[in-house]
């Protein structure tokens, strides 16, 4: 087939503006496919990536609208084989003009360097921060797209709790692409005195506990004494793995892998018929042609090569155009700086081959009917035919 | 016809042909006999239905008779799977249409080094195959030029050039003077002419045409599905006050 490809080309690029339009609609569609795949990888990579670092987090058994009250932190730490633990309440305040809220957690500035080794502050700034507290710590991506440097003051005004924090950067911290970069970090007893001091029945609580473990193999055992240790108490929680936790995150916004995999299901189908159409008008025009390919002693099997081909040419181009155009939109633009919390979200390499090997088997399907009917072509009715 | 046909490129032994419409049995053509020697330049005319292109399809395989035997270049066509007809067609067979039928993606050249993509030639030869057929036909000036570049008349010369290619031991003609204008028409049959007498190319050419008829070595004229004997001077007087 290799000997046909300048031939397979041209025909594929014969009705310029047809298959600039096939084209356009498998890359556009597959970019949408690759870059929801792409948020799901992703996510399954940086879960796969914090593996090493033996995390536990202790949550209320109701979920994330429960607390996990904060005296269970000491509780916890008594627990034989856990090496360091750390509140970890979302505070959700608004910032200045911001539409959504980034990411804003109470947390134990002593212990939660050892929990997070991953996201590396620098030791004086570490200091700085544990030594003020009204200070905080913030990701490098959100320092970068909100111009804030040491010394920076942040306010944030309550939302969910009836307090403002006036809040001061000690600390930038930073990681791997694995860890999130856009969140603040500050200290969990600025914001509970600052609830104690107006009785705020939310006070003495945390949204949740994360807790390293010494060993992975001590993981499974720990949860299970976590959970049975608070399991009579007014607060039931259950401990998970950071894995188990970003699932049940996930499911608490719905079936979002369902979702993304009925949506793309769809726009696959969709895609099918686009192409599939495409063939079959190729097939229509050319049913002369093809019957003198015949005529001349061109095989069956070489016409269903040749049609075949031009729809996987066709498949191919538009899987390069949308998944590599995804995967290299991605890597140019920052789209933290459009939509806060995305910084994490990339195109993998292998999102990206698998697109495009979607694409591809997408031109392959859709051309199997019109390369079967082209295969098939009347020689006598064919060369007759008058277009 | 001789009674040794021994030398025969085509032979029809009593070939039937009918197409079946609905429950009503067509015939096209009835109980024909037909030996064509090797270097005969043979123009079948006939009116619209006769038979002319069906004649055409059978001799090229592209069609099996209802009842007899069809042999081309010794090999009796019916003997053959429709995979092993296609390659046998395209070893034995050049085709020229009335519509010339050249891709028009593919320049003049590449058109003509159509049918040896099927041969075991390289790149080179095929090349080299090809601008000798552009050769022949005079149009080796051409050879990076598109149908739409060219002319009908030097279009019908691509299409001869790409019949060529391959050396044919038969080339079949359907109409290839009818979409032409007189002086184009003219150059076709003389290249027709030239290979059937330089190169002993065995022609069968389908023909409304009494003039373009005349240039044959032999007519024949099928009615209703068989072989009839006609005066040409009196189709040539048909054919003038048609075209009028």
């Amino acid at each position: 087939m290799i000997k046909y490809l300048p031939l397979i080309i041209r025909n594929v690029f014969r009705n310029k503006i047809r298959s600039l339009f096939t084209g356009a609609s498998i890359a556009v569609s597959l970019f949408l496919v690759v870059m929801l795949y792409s948020f799901l990888t992703v996510q399954d990579e940086m879960t796969e990536a914090t593996k090493i670092y033996n995390r536990l987090i202790v949550m209320n058994v109701q979920g994330l609208t429960g607390n996990v009250p904060i005296a269970y932190v000491d509780r916890i730490l008594r627990i034989e084989g856990v090496k360091s633990a750390t509140p970890f309440s979302w505070f959700g305040g608004k910032y200045r003009d911001d539409k959504i809220p980034f990411g804003q957690f109470g947390v134990d500035a002593e212990s939660v360097s050892e929990v997070y080794p991953d996201y590396e502050i620098p030791p004086d700034q570490l200091k700085a921060w544990q030594a003020d507290k009204t200070g905080c710590v913030v990701g490098a991506v959100i320092a970068r797209n909100k111009g804030w440097k040491i010394g920076s003051k942040i306010p944030l005004k309550g939302d969910i709790y009836p307090v403002n924090l006036e809040l001061t950067v000690r600390g930038i911290y930073d990681g791997p692409s694995t860890t999130d970069r856009e969140m603040l970090w500050f200290h969990f007893e600025y914001l509970d005195e600052a609830l104690k001091a107006l009785n705020d029945p939310s006070a003495g609580n945390s949204g949740i506990v994360v807790l390293e473990a010494k060993s992975a193999s001590m993981m499974p055992e720990l949860s299970k004494i976590i959970d049975s240790t608070f399991a009579s108490s007014d607060a039931p929680v259950r401990a998970m793995t950071e894995k188990q936790f970003q699932q049940s995150f996930m499911e608490m916004m719905g079936n979002v892998r369902g979702f993304i995999r009925y949506t793309s299901i769809a726009v696959v189908v969709a895609l099918l018929c686009v192409a599939a159409n495409t063939m079959a008008m190729s097939l229509r025009e050319r049913t002369r042609e093809i019957a003198l390919f015949k005529a001349i002693g061109f095989p069956q099997s070489t016409i269903l090569g040749l049609f075949l081909s031009e729809a996987v040419v066709i498949g191919l181009l538009g899987g390069i155009m949308g998944a590599f155009g995804a995967k290299l939109l991605f890597s140019v633009v920052d789209f933290s700086k459009i939509i806060p919390g995305l910084a994490w979200l990339y195109v993998p390499w292998s999102t990206a081959l698998a697109g495009v090997a979607l694409a591809t088997g997408i031109g392959l399907v859709s051309g199997i009917i019109p390369a079967y009917r082209a295969a098939n072509v009347s020689v006598i009715e064919g060369l007759r035919k008058v277009v | 016809m001789s009674d040794n046909h021994a030398d025969s490129v085509v032979q029809l032994l009593n070939v039937s042909k009918g197409f079946t419409r609905g429950a009503q049995e067509i015939p096209v053509l009835t109980n024909t006999t037909l030996h064509i020697p090797r270097g005969d330049f043979v123009a079948v005319m006939g009116p619209s239905g006769s038979g002319k292109s069906t004649l055409l399809n059978l001799c090229a395989g592209l069609d099996r008779p209802t009842t007899g035997k069809i042999i081309v270049n010794g090999q009796d066509l019916g003997a053959l799977s429709e995979a092993k007809l296609s390659k046998w067609r395209s070893e034995n067979l050049g085709f020229v249409f009335q519509m010339f039928n050249l891709m028009p993606v593919l320049s003049a050249q590449e058109n003509v080094e159509l049918p040896l993509m099927l041969t075991p030639l390289s790149r080179a030869e095929r090349r080299k195959q090809a601008e000798t057929s552009l050769r022949i036909v005079g149009l080796a000036d051409r050879a990076d030029h598109y149908p739409r570049q060219l002319s009908g008349g030097q279009e019908q010369r691509v299409a001869i050039a790409r019949a060529l290619a391959n050396d044919p031991v038969l080339l079949l003609a359907d109409e290839p003077t009818g979409n032409l204008d007189a002086t184009s028409a003219q150059e076709v049959l003389d290249l027709l002419d030239s290979l059937n007498e330089q190169f002993g190319t065995t022609v069968i050419m389908v023909t409304h045409d009494p003039k373009a008829a005349r240039r044959a070595k032999r007519m024949l004229h099928l009615e209703k599905g068989t072989f009839v004997q006609t005066d040409i001077d009196e189709l040539e007087a048909d054919f003038q006050k048609v075209a009028r």
